[in-house]
């Protein structure tokens, strides 16, 4: 036993001199482990949600506006400014994973609500998760009046939409999404006519610059006829992202101009080839009220 | 002989162990370092802590390192967290912000490398040893835009070119 002694505590000497010579060896071992942040931009890419929430305490207040076609007489409408379509929303970031929030567009004089939970968050590092996965609800009211001179309820009124956000930061430019949504509409033209569809979002964003991003979005399994007649089309925006301080600012063009999920994603009846297509912008400005 | 030999192998083992502990007891180590950021301005509160930097010093060579993932810090607010991340340090293409150098005379002189730019630094430092661990403080001041960090001419008053970075790190025996 004595005999190994002497040996091992040499080893063990020169070991320690070993260590000595890369003391800065020590910075190899700090690992990045962290949640992807900045997927995208906001909370949505142009019509579509995102799987990005406000953060915790933060109060978000949005400014939508679609403006009128290009064909529609374009100039006399002063670029379409004139009979814009409006969407005010206002969040919260109850926790950094759940956003709940309201909103009232003009189109249809459509009240929502909706709730936004982020279950899987991507992850790099230590423990690699390379998706994150982003439930999202909203309930829609119309609140516009029937001129089908029918006495319809209250629960005619209602639609819904549900979707899975299904996000992935590929690298610091580029961004995908992909979301399996459904639609239910509580009030269809008739029994023929389904009230619950399903649809996929497809979306994606490349940034250009620190603070500027290209963005697009279209929408599958939305062209479809009902039996009264009317047409629905699939949607699609092509738009950049331009951020400053607590803004994002979106400027965008699409088919669109409805901007409750169910009434854009099911309900479109624009489309780009007899010139239905509107210039468009979101606005969005935080304020932290809880710190 | 016989004896001569055994008391030769008591010297080496003693002489052994003594270099064995000598050399690794000068050695000092945490990776829950203390490290602020604050380039605030009147209008707009800009401040930023980690609590995991990592520090080593040698008290043999006076081999100093501070070493701090720049996605560690954390900003009372989400969005200028990211902000801070996304645009301005561009943590995924410079994760780390690390200070290589030695400790001498009370002052810590090496190289300071933030968002891929070493520069050279000689800023006042303190080490006081108490027991087992010895603690590193020191705080002083670095131009943001020597580290090649833009900061837009839209926001340019909200934000102080200078920020000060404050260090308190309370090291172990490794």
């Amino acid at each position: 036993m004595k005999p190994l002694l002497v040996p091992l505590l040499f080893l063990c000497s020169l070991a320690a001199q070993a260590q000595e010579s890369d003391l800065f060896d020590v910075f190899e071992e700090d690992t990045q482990h962290e949640v992807v942040y900045a997927t995208f931009k906001g909370t949505q890419l142009i019509n579509a949600v995102t799987n990005e929430t406000p953060g915790e305490g933060v109060l978000q207040f949005m400014m939508a506006h679609r403006f009128g076609s290009f064909n529609d007489e374009y100039l006399y409408n002063f670029f379409g400014l004139d009979n814009a379509q409006v969407r005010m929303q206002l969040d919260y970031g109850v926790t950094d994973r759940l956003n709940i929030g309201m909103g009232r567009s003009s189109f249809l004089k459509v009240a929502d609500g909706f709730i936004k939970y982020q279950l899987l968050q991507q992850q790099q590092g230590t423990r690699t998760v390379p998706i994150s996965i982003t439930l999202h609800s909203s309930t829609n009211y119309r609140n516009a009046r029937y001129t089908d001179g029918i006495d319809h309820t209250m629960s005619d009124r209602f639609s819904y939409m549900h979707q899975a956000i299904i996000a992935k930061k590929w690298n610091r430019k580029l961004s995908t999404l992909v979301s399996p949504s459904v639609v239910h509409f509580n009030l269809v033209p008739t029994a023929q006519d389904p009230n619950t569809t399903a649809h996929i979002t497809l979306g994606a964003r490349y940034k250009i610059s620190n603070r500027m991003a290209l963005t697009g979005e279209s929408t599958l399994l939305s062209n479809r006829e009902f039996s009264s007649g009317e047409r629905y089309t699939t949607p699609f925006a092509l738009g950049v992202d331009i951020e400053t301080g607590g803004h994002v600012f979106q400027l965008h063009i699409s088919n669109t101009r409805a901007m409750n999920g169910p009434y854009w994603m099911a309900r479109n009846p624009y489309s780009a080839t007899n010139g239905g297509l509107f210039l468009g912008f979101n606005i969005s400005r935080v304020f932290t009220v809880k710190e | 002989m016989r004896q001569i030999i055994n008391s030769m192998r008591a010297l080496l083992s003693i002489l052994a162990i003594v270099s064995c502990l000598s050399l690794s007891g000068q050695q000092y180590l945490t990776r829950q370092g203390i490290l602020t950021f604050d380039a605030g301005s009147p209008l707009e509160d800009i401040r930023a802590t980690s609590n995991s930097a990592t520090a080593v010093y040698d008290a043999a060579d006076g081999k100093l390192g501070v070493q701090v993932l720049m996605t560690s810090f954390e900003f009372r607010r989400a969005l200028m967290q990211e902000h801070f991340n996304e645009n301005y340090v561009e943590s995924e293409v410079y994760p780390k912000a690390v200070f290589k150098g030695v400790y001498k005379k009370d002052r810590a002189i090496g190289t300071l490398n933030i968002h891929g730019v070493s520069i050279e630094v000689d800023v006042p430092a303190t080490l006081i040893k108490a027991g087992d661990t010895i603690r590193l403080n020191a705080s002083f001041v670095v131009t943001i835009a020597d580290f090649g960090v833009a900061i837009p001419r839209a926001v340019a008053n909200k934000i102080d070119p200078q920020a000060k970075i404050t260090v308190d790190c309370t090291m172990q025996v490794r």
